[in-house]
């Protein structure tokens, strides 16, 4: 099936609901690609669009439905659910989709394209962190208000983060114990600037909102701390984690163990950038080193009529993806031939929430005494089974002098994830043993995909 | 949502699901953390990004392996099994 | 090393070889490379050493002492790279496809390659999961795979140890000569002086000729392998159409495609193999993907839930004559060329380096390498792409 939109939007989550309204009440045609059953992205994961009927309360939920409900109810907004999308190439103007929709491959042509696909929780390895029962935040809290199910009865919420709290009030809420709650920097330098502070009182309140609940839970937050390792029981599952005291270089200080069955660990996010990138859109390297989309002041890409909002083109969170979000629906609109014009406020809005995000990165850096934590043993890549001694073998014995040669050298990132998970990670540890730092190629590389997402044989043979 | 229950297989064991729920998440609920061993170590996974991205949390589905428990929705009837490795 | 008694240029499979046939042989070798190990074609390769994909000719004979090589220096340089004697299966589903396959496979067994026939149930046998209507194949005992990288790299780890050199990312930018003789050579970095250089620089060794002000008619083509989720063990051998033989002989310049499919020690399955004639382009051709896809499942319909997982595309030197450039330049003494081994180059980079090790010290070849000999083009008129 081949076809021809308007507007074509990838992701449905806080920035592209956002951008299918603006771009639909600017008078485009828009047809919204989203991989999930349920639009609201991860941010608004729900399961059901009545607030009365969630499994747990998130707090500014009820924005997330609004909106889910308003692109549902225009007809002008086409939603393709459970739709993935395995390759896309840009030639001369004219991008091209290969989306697996409904069992079936389903080509889009198409000269508009927003990109909003969003980000996934960031982590670090460390000995025992695949043995079952290690997750992270994000998935704790898919499980929860996703699908209704407690991850577990003894939760240790740990990493680094404002994306702590929500996921550890709702352990809470739900009926669980939160063992023990740990955030690794001590730093809360945002507060201290007052202008970024009064410009968000609605996220003072949000986090007031959470931490409300945590105490009432008899739950307290501890600053500089760490889960450095996790270790199995008879069973080969999660039974206990080390917790260490960490200094402002994530050192370890003092360590003790916790028994818990459940460890959600998060340490901030990663961009989900492979489709810009396998469209050819330039990437560069963020300030928290993580590799977002360049795009300019209308939230374009290097490649005229390619647009991208939200985590992917640097992670700031949902307030500051919906305000992306609507400057490239109303960007991308005009593009077709809309007569729309993003407004002072519209920028105004993202520059406030842009500050915001900027101040957060700075006050939960990730710093390099993470890498002392894994051992020889530990596994680096999780799909492929590499281990720390397997990449430093291949950097002393076997000549490797890049992420990308050691990664050759081991199968580190060939796996099924292609390196979403260990990526950064290797990038980093390989970086180490050279005693060299990270090059942005080597960054950029490493999250480089033509193959988006795996696609079964006999679908690939029966399509155009 | 509509809360009605639903049942599948896993390995020996029945299982129940409330309708929408993944199978990882059913499988969670009733207790049955392990999904997988690993090709290599033949170690045990289970869950770990919850969302689709990591692969961990490969089972067996009506033959079919490397299906990812966390995002696919549990129906009535699926077989589903340990993926050992990479074989049913 | 700044008196080298060779320099080795390109690390690749045939450079690494080359280099630990010099070391063994005596010699202090320097192996120089603007990239890392295995960054040119090696590193797209898919590991193939075979024996059954070659009509009797000097390169048969090449490819049947290089076969052996590799087990030799398994064993001399203590493994690391995932050899496997696996063999391999040619099948052919059409009546002249099958006449020419048993022709083919008879003529290679009165040249010393083992053959066995297979018939509708000995296939299904050897590889329970073909498709049921292909009733005719030939068994291969001797072909092999090998992990590419990992045996370059642990190769030149060898050739380290036995006192060699290995420089990464330093850029030949003068070949050095005196009365028609190789004196060194000069990067963008150092000069180095020595009698003898090998030129193992695969698609870019016209370029290295160029310097030398001599010539070589190397052009690359493109070819994809598709690599699966890891699967369970489906395939036995390295299986193929008999048309993978006539693909690699035909000049044409359109997308050539035919099936062949193996399994590997990681649980992955490759799929390849395609040809084609369009420079260094880089892009992705998806019509190629589902060309092999459909390939793929057609002679193994199993396939059709397997799921593909990346794609990888990598650029095989080749001269006009589909022959691997194996001896001294016509015009330079002192300079061998060890290039052009167009799909070939991993299966036959040990042999290659015995003729080049032999020649340079006067010793007997294991074979004639005149057939080899880059002296074949002096005079012709060919323009590279």
């Amino acid at each position: 099936m081949v076809l021809m939109h308007n507007v074509v939007i990838v992701g449905g989550g806080p920035a592209g609901l956002s951008a299918a309204l603006a771009a639909a009440a600017a008078g485009a045609p828009v047809l919204l690609i989203d991989s999930n059953s349920r639009l609201g992205g991860q941010y608004w994961r729900n399961s059901s669009t009545d607030l009365e009927n969630q499994n747990e309360q998130h707090f500014d939920l009820a924005t997330g439905l609004l909106l889910i409900n308003a692109v549902e109810a225009r007809k002008e907004i086409e939603v393709w659910s459970e739709a993935q999308i395995w390759s896309a190439t840009n030639d001369e103007g004219k991008n091209t989709l290969r989306v697996i929709h409904q069992g079936k491959e389903k080509i889009v042509n198409t000269a508009n394209l927003i990109l909003c696909t969003g980000a996934y929780d960031r982590t670090l390895p460390f000995p025992g962190w695949d043995i079952p029962g290690v997750m992270t935040p994000g998935g704790v809290q898919s499980l929860l208000k996703g699908h209704g199910v407690l991850a577990g009865k003894r939760v240790v919420v740990a990493g680094t983060g404002p994306f702590l709290l929500p996921v550890a009030a709702g352990v809470i809420k739900a009926g669980g114990k939160v063992v023990s709650l740990i955030e690794a920097n001590k730093s809360r330098r945002w507060l201290t600037s007052t202008i970024v502070v009064l410009e968000n009182l609605s996220k003072i309140k949000e986090a007031f909102y959470y931490i409300k609940t945590i105490s009432e839970g008899k739950v307290r937050a501890q600053f500089g701390y760490a889960v450095i390792a996790a270790h199995a029981g008879s069973t080969g599952e999660l039974d206990s984690v080390d917790i260490a005291r960490i200094n402002r270089n994530f050192k370890v200080k003092k360590v003790k163990q916790v028994k818990c069955d459940v460890a959600a660990i998060g340490w901030g996010f990663t961009a989900d950038t492979s489709l810009a990138g396998s469209l050819g859109c330039k990437q560069v390297v963020a300030k928290d080193e993580s590799v977002v989309v360049w795009v300019d002041s209308e939230q374009q890409t290097n490649i005229p009529g390619i647009f991208a909002a939200g985590e992917i083109t640097g992670i700031g969170g949902s307030d500051l993806s919906m305000a992306e979000g609507v400057i490239a629906g109303i960007a991308a609109a005009k593009f077709v031939g809309c007569k729309v014009d993003v407004l002072k406020a519209h920028r105004k809005r993202r520059a406030k929430r842009q500050r915001f995000a900027n101040a957060l990165i700075k006050a939960y850096p990730i710093k390099a005494g993470w890498k002392l934590w894994p051992n020889d043993r530990t596994t680096i890549c999780r799909c492929e089974e590499v281990s720390l001694g397997d990449l430093k073998f291949s950097v002393e014995e076997l000549g490797a002098t890049d992420s990308r040669t050691a990664k050759l050298f081991t199968r580190c990132g060939m796996g099924l994830c292609q390196g979403r998970i260990c990526g950064r990670s290797v990038v980093d540890l390989v970086a180490k043993e050279l005693s060299v730092l990270p090059t942005d190629i080597d960054r950029i590389s490493a999250v480089n995909r033509p193959i988006i997402t795996p696609i079964p044989l006999g679908v690939l043979a029966q399509g155009e | 949502m509509s809360q009605s229950e639903i049942q599948f297989t896993f390995d020996d064991t029945t299982i129940s699901a409330v309708s929408g729920q993944s199978v990882g998440a059913a499988l969670l609920a009733a207790n049955q953390r392990s999904l997988r061993k690993t090709r290599f170590n033949k170690n045990k996974r289970g869950i770990f990004c919850g969302i689709g991205v990591c692969f961990d949390c490969l089972v067996v589905i009506d033959g079919i392996t490397n299906q990812r428990a966390c995002i696919i929705e549990a129906k009535p009837g699926m077989k589903v099994q340990t993926q050992d490795g990479s074989n049913a | 090393m700044k008196n080298p008694d060779a320099i080795v240029i390109g690390a690749g499979v045939v450079g690494a070889c080359t280099a630990l046939s010099l070391s063994n042989a005596g010699l202090r070798v320097l192996v120089i490379d603007r990239g890392p190990v295995a960054s040119g074609t090696t590193g797209a390769g898919e590991g193939n050493i075979l024996v059954s994909d070659k009509e009797p000719s000097p390169e048969l004979t090449l490819a049947i002492r290089s076969r052996d090589a590799w087990f030799e220096i398994n064993t001399d340089i203590g493994g690391g790279f995932e050899l496997e004697a696996k063999g391999g299966v040619v099948v052919s589903r059409n009546t002249k496809g099958i006449s020419d396959l048993k022709k083919l496979a008879s003529l290679q067994k009165e040249n010393g390659v083992e053959t066995i026939e297979l018939d509708a149930s000995t296939l299904q046998e050897a590889e329970p999961f073909i498709s049921k209507d292909v009733d005719y194949g030939v068994l291969y005992p001797g072909d092999a795979q090998c992990q590419p990288m990992l045996a370059a790299a642990q190769i030149i780890r060898a050739v380290k140890k036995r006192g060699g050199q290995f420089i990464q990312g330093e850029n030949v930018v003068k070949i050095n000569s005196n009365a028609g003789s190789i004196v060194g050579l000069t990067t963008d970095k150092n000069t180095y002086s020595t009698p003898i250089i090998i030129n193992a620089t695969g698609t870019w060794a016209g370029e290295i000729a160029k310097l030398a002000n001599s010539y070589l008619p190397i052009m690359p083509r493109r070819g994809y392998i598709l690599v699966t989720s890891p699967a369970p063990k489906l395939i036995n051998h390295k299986v193929y159409d008999a048309d993978y033989v006539a693909n690699v002989a035909s000049g044409e310049a359109d997308l050539q495609s035919s099936a062949v499919i193996e399994g590997t020690a990681s649980g992955t399955i490759l799929i390849g193999a395609s040809r084609e004639r369009v420079g260094f382009k880089n892009d992705l051709n998806i019509a190629i993907l589902r060309q092999l896809a459909r390939q793929a499942i057609s002679l193994f319909p199993m396939l059709t839930n397997i799921q593909l997982l990346r794609a990888y595309r990598g650029f095989r030197p080749y001269a006009p004559d589909h022959l691997p450039v194996i001896g001294e330049d016509a015009n330079v003494s002192g300079l061998w060329h060890a290039a052009g081994h167009e799909g070939a180059g991993i299966g036959l980079a040990p042999a290659t380096g015995e003729l080049i090790t032999a020649q340079i010290k006067g010793d007997k070849p294991f074979m004639d390498p005149a057939p080899f000999s880059p002296k074949r083009f002096k005079g012709s008129e060919h323009v590279a792409v």
